[in-house]
């Protein structure tokens, strides 16, 4: 059956194996007794994605194609929804259905994914005129401000993080690029005068270098130096938690009895663990909740401290597997709405690993970040359960054009 | 596109294989080189949390004195994981507690949940063992001792037939209970008003996080890690008066027996009573199978309720069933009289009467007087097994009363279908209704049935469900629940009936040959019963019931003395003291 035929069982096997590390962390994590609810919940949702991974995978690619600005704006309402309805620990990021929670937020990332892919796909996208950038970009930034409202900064970042590199991949030049990320660099130096000077002039020369114009480099110019004197008056703006964190993170602030406890708590876990780990439901630290995110954000720390360096490099191999499988299907398809969905769907990966994973280790600041396959929740699970699933159909189909 | 592909992938493969080799290259530095540092810190400091125990509810009395109250205590806990490794931890604690250490350490192996949380190992500790754990701390990892709380009892009331007393969840209790709510060794009401509310009287436990060392002893708080304050339980305000029951608990010491004292205008339990009792406090910590079987096998048989469990044949009082079931068929008539020589003959068997010489010519309202068997013998057989049976099921006798306490006894009341089951059928004679007459025989009641039974004829038909809680009241928020009185309608009866039987019960204390005049109270209108049930395993039982005042009674009661012999003599006078107790603090009682 050509069904069979191209499946890349490797994926699925890689998947899997993820999979039960993430439940056999939970089962740890959570450990009271007689009663395991999240690591049964955790394995129904598990069964059921792979249930709805294997729908993905055989529906054509042409549906995903073809509605894709539909699935799009179902996501989006659903963000508006849940802005009303929703719940959470004074936020609102879950709707309640039932027994089951739902994040729509990482739906979202889907439908998103889906609606830039289609709409970059197109064979008439040159991707150098506003018009076309600013479309790309609101695709992204819309979903991006409604989960902020939630608030819910981790995952509005993955929004913000998928957009740039899926635009390079799909055409975007190097030179437009550069001008998208020169603002960053400004926000990042705008602290200091000395830093904010010394940036501005480098960013200067290189639009001049760039010999396109005198409308090119003045435009550039002023939205730098706007970026620059904008960031102070929005920081402030911030929340007292999201500053501490970006602090804390920076090491600006030492706060080992706060916000910087759960990160130290963390790498002590990591650390302890060392090259064997000390053992299943032995760990120390995990067993005595310290963190109330320690079945979902920092599920790693489980692992490093049961583990060891062997169990956490065996979950990095998993995963930079599945990564870089990602990135490899998504150059040998054929169709470019397959390419640029396989290879969103690894960046959506690929930065949530990299976030959540180094914020365990303290390389990266708190975010909330679920780390795929292995943080409990449901919505998480499935949702990368069907961005594997697309990963999958495009590889099945990889000799086709859409 | 093939191309343009080739070069982006270069790209990102290169930024995938640098984010990742960050990633090991910080993992391979916390956990390989820097291992030691962190392993020590690991040691050092550790997060548990500890559950904070909310208060559990407090009992109180109608008029607000504090009945069962809430006491600091200590215990010891364990923390298995640092507890079982040490060999001089295990031994060093069981000497303390005075336990043997192969004991203790397979009671912590089977409580256990996982290595990390607190086993509590024993309950309501004193000071000696208190200070020596202080000052063996350094010898003993993993073994701590915490303020939790007990019960006791200021106003000088143990009563745990009533009360109950708290005891550790079982394993078998904890999977029955939903609630997550619930952990191994926390305690849970059992038998009496703590069981019965016990979802009112447990609050809901806080949890705070503590910092320990290597040997589980805390460091400091973690108030940067949100705990939850305790919420506490909820207070209930009893029915029972706080004087009467003491009044009881002094007048029936020593003796076997119960009471039951209602207030028959809502079914509010004003006291209630069994002795011989126990000390709730044998149940704080797990009992032995010592202790458990000198309980179970003491012949006083003290876990016994007597005033709601246990079944009586009712003797004498029973009468008055009779009388009613007579009045309202019109088998028995008011003027009507029977002579009684002291005793009566039914075929072959003499059934006697109580006084030897006999009665002479009496009435109903005499009978009832006198309490004279002969005249119900006759009447029992005039009247009928079908009759007698079906009124006593209109009085709910045969049925529980519903009051809010755990194991009520139903009672039994034989019909002819119970004695053709038991005997055969033919083969059972009327001399079983004579003493069905007279309160004895199969016939089986308890304290309270008749306490009922007093309340209904006291109010002339109706009936309230006994009840002992008349507030619940939430002490974190100050809102209460008031359950309110339960009314159920007597049928079959009518209010004609219902005053002779009153009148008699007026003449039984008041009258000049009343068998109730111990209990008679100047001033009260005091409504009576006497009882002295044979029994073929002692003295008889002595029982009194009655009501005060005859018109709209505030009170209505049972007592009953377990082989005290005469209930006249015996019941009757604890009866008075009830009612003297009861009314000389109710001024407003009285006035009405």
């Amino acid at each position: 059956m050509s069904a069979i035929r191209n499946f890349d069982v490797g994926l699925v096997i890689a998947v899997v194996l993820l999979i039960t590390f993430g439940l056999t962390a939970i089962y740890s994590a959570t450990y009271v007794g007689e009663k395991q609810t999240e690591f049964t919940k955790q394995l129904l949702w598990a069964v059921l994605g792979l249930v709805v991974l294997t729908a993905v995978v055989v529906t054509p690619l042409k549906s995903y194609y073809k509605n894709a600005y539909l699935l799009y704006g179902l996501s989006v309402i659903l963000l508006v929804v849940v802005l009303f309805v929703g719940k959470g620990a004074g936020t609102r990021r879950w709707i309640a259905l039932g027994p089951a929670w739902i994040q729509p937020a990482e739906f979202a990332k889907i439908g998103t994914l889906l609606a830039l892919s289609r709409y970059l796909s197109n064979e008439h996208r040159k991707l150098d005129n506003l018009r076309e950038l600013t479309v790309a970009f609101a695709i992204a930034f819309v979903p991006l401000a409604l989960v902020m409202k939630q608030p819910d900064l981790g995952s509005a970042l993955v929004f913000l993080a998928l957009v740039l590199p899926v635009l390079h991949w799909a055409g975007l030049s190097p030179a437009i690029l550069f001008v998208l990320l020169a603002p960053l660099a400004s926000l990042l130096s705008a602290f200091n005068y000395y830093s904010f000077l010394i940036v501005m002039i480098l960013l200067s020369v290189t639009f001049l270098l760039c010999q396109r114009g005198l409308t090119f480099f003045l435009v550039n110019f002023i939205i730098n130096i706007g970026v620059g004197i904008l960031t102070p008056i929005v920081w402030n703006l911030l929340k007292e938690y999201q500053k501490n964190r970006i602090l804390t993170f920076l090491g600006l602030v030492r706060d080992p009895h706060g916000l910087g406890y759960q990160v130290i708590q963390s790498k002590v876990a990591i650390g302890s663990g060392g090259l064997l780990g000390k053992g299943f439901l032995d760990g120390t630290q995990t067993h005595l909740r310290f963190l109330p995110e320690q079945h979902t954000d920092f599920i790693f720390c489980v692992i490093g401290e049961e583990f060891g360096f062997i169990g956490v490099f065996l979950v990095l191999a998993l995963f930079f597997y599945l990564v870089v499988k990602g990135i490899r299907i998504s150059t040998s398809v054929k169709s470019k709405f397959s390419s640029v969905v396989v290879f969103g769907a690894t960046i959506i990966f690929l930065f949530q690993i990299f976030v959540n994973i180094g914020m365990t280790v303290g390389i990266m600041p708190v975010t909330g970040l679920p780390l795929p396959f292995l943080s409990y929740g449901g919505s998480s699970l499935l949702a990368n359960l069907i961005l594997v699933g697309l990963i999958l159909n495009a590889s099945r189909k990889r000799f086709e054009y859409l | 596109m093939v191309h343009e592909y080739q070069n982006l992938r270069r790209v990102y493969l290169g930024i995938v294989i640098g984010l990742f080799i960050i990633l090991v290259a910080r993992l391979a530095y916390l956990q390989i080189f820097s291992w030691d540092t962190y392993y020590r810190e690991s040691e050092r400091n550790r997060v548990r949390d500890v559950v904070i125990e909310a208060p559990r509810g407090l009992l109180l009395d109608r008029n607000g004195e504090i009945m069962v109250d809430n006491r600091p205590a200590y215990s010891v806990s364990v923390i298995p994981y640092e507890f079982l490794e040490s060999q001089s931890a295990t031994s060093l604690l069981a000497s303390i507690l005075n336990e043997s250490s192969v004991e203790l350490v397979k009671a912590v192996r089977k409580e256990k949940i996982g290595n990390f949380s607190a086993v509590k190992v024993k309950r309501h500790i004193d000071f000696s063992v208190l200070s020596s754990i202080e000052e063996y701390r350094l010898d003993l990892p993993g073994v701590f001792y915490a303020v939790d709380s007990k019960r006791y009892y200021p106003a000088g009331i143990r009563a745990p037939h009533l009360f109950g007393y708290l005891s550790e969840i079982t394993r078998d209790e904890l999977s029955q209970v939903e609630d997550r709510e619930y952990r191994m060794g926390d305690l849970i009401g059992k038998n009496g008003i703590e069981i019965i509310y016990e979802p009112y009287l447990r609050g809901q436990s806080g949890v705070k996080y503590i910092e320990v060392d290597v040997l589980g002893r805390e460091v400091r708080e973690l108030p940067e890690l949100a705990g939850s304050s305790p919420q506490s339980g909820k207070n209930l305000y009893m029915t029972i008066d706080a004087d009467v029951q003491r009044y009881l608990e002094k007048a029936m010491e020593g003796k076997r027996g119960a009471a039951v004292v209602l207030d028959p205008s809502n079914g509010e339990v004003l006291a209630i009573m069994s002795k011989p009792d126990y000390d709730p406090e044998i149940f704080s910590n797990p009992l032995t199978p010592e202790i458990w079987s000198a309980l179970i096998n003491n012949e006083e048989h003290p876990l016994y309720n007597r005033a709601c469990q246990s079944l009586y044949p009712p003797g004498s009082i029973y009468k008055l069933v009779l009388a009613a079931a007579g009045l309202e068929t019109g088998l028995i008539e008011l003027e009507e009289t029977v002579t009684c020589y002291g005793s009566y003959r039914l075929g072959r068997r003499q059934f006697k009467c109580w006084k030897e010489k006999g009665h002479g010519e009496v009435n109903l309202l005499d009978a009832i007087q006198q309490s004279c068997n002969v005249y119900f013998y006759k009447k029992g057989l005039d009247v009928g097994l079908a009759n007698w049976s079906k009124f006593s099921r209109f009085f709910r006798f045969g049925s529980k009363t519903g009051i809010d306490l755990p194991n009520e006894g139903s009672g039994l009341v034989p019909d002819a279908v119970y004695f053709d089951a038991k005997y055969g059928v033919k083969k059972w004679t009327r001399g079983l209704t004579l003493n069905l007459a007279v309160g004895q025989g199969e016939l089986l009641t308890t304290p309270l049935q008749m306490a009922y039974f007093a309340m209904i004829v006291g109010n002339e038909g109706t009936a309230f469900r006994p009840h002992l809680v008349r507030k619940i009241e939430d002490p974190n928020t100050g809102e209460s629940i008031e359950p309110g009185r339960e009314r159920r309608q007597i049928v079959g009866i009518s209010k004609s009936t219902y005053r002779t039987i009153k009148q008699g019960m007026y003449l039984v204390v008041n009258g000049p040959h009343g068998t109730g005049r111990a209990s008679w109270v100047r001033g009260l209108n005091v409504c009576g019963k006497t009882g002295t049930a044979q029994n073929p395993h002692g003295n008889s039982h002595a029982w009194f019931i009655g009501f005060a005042p005859k018109d709209n009674p505030k009170i209505a009661f049972c007592v009953m003395v377990e082989n005290g012999g005469g209930g006249g003599a015996v019941a009757a006078p604890i009866a008075r003291g009830i009612l003297t107790t009861y009314f000389r603090d109710n001024q407003l009682a009285l006035g009405q």
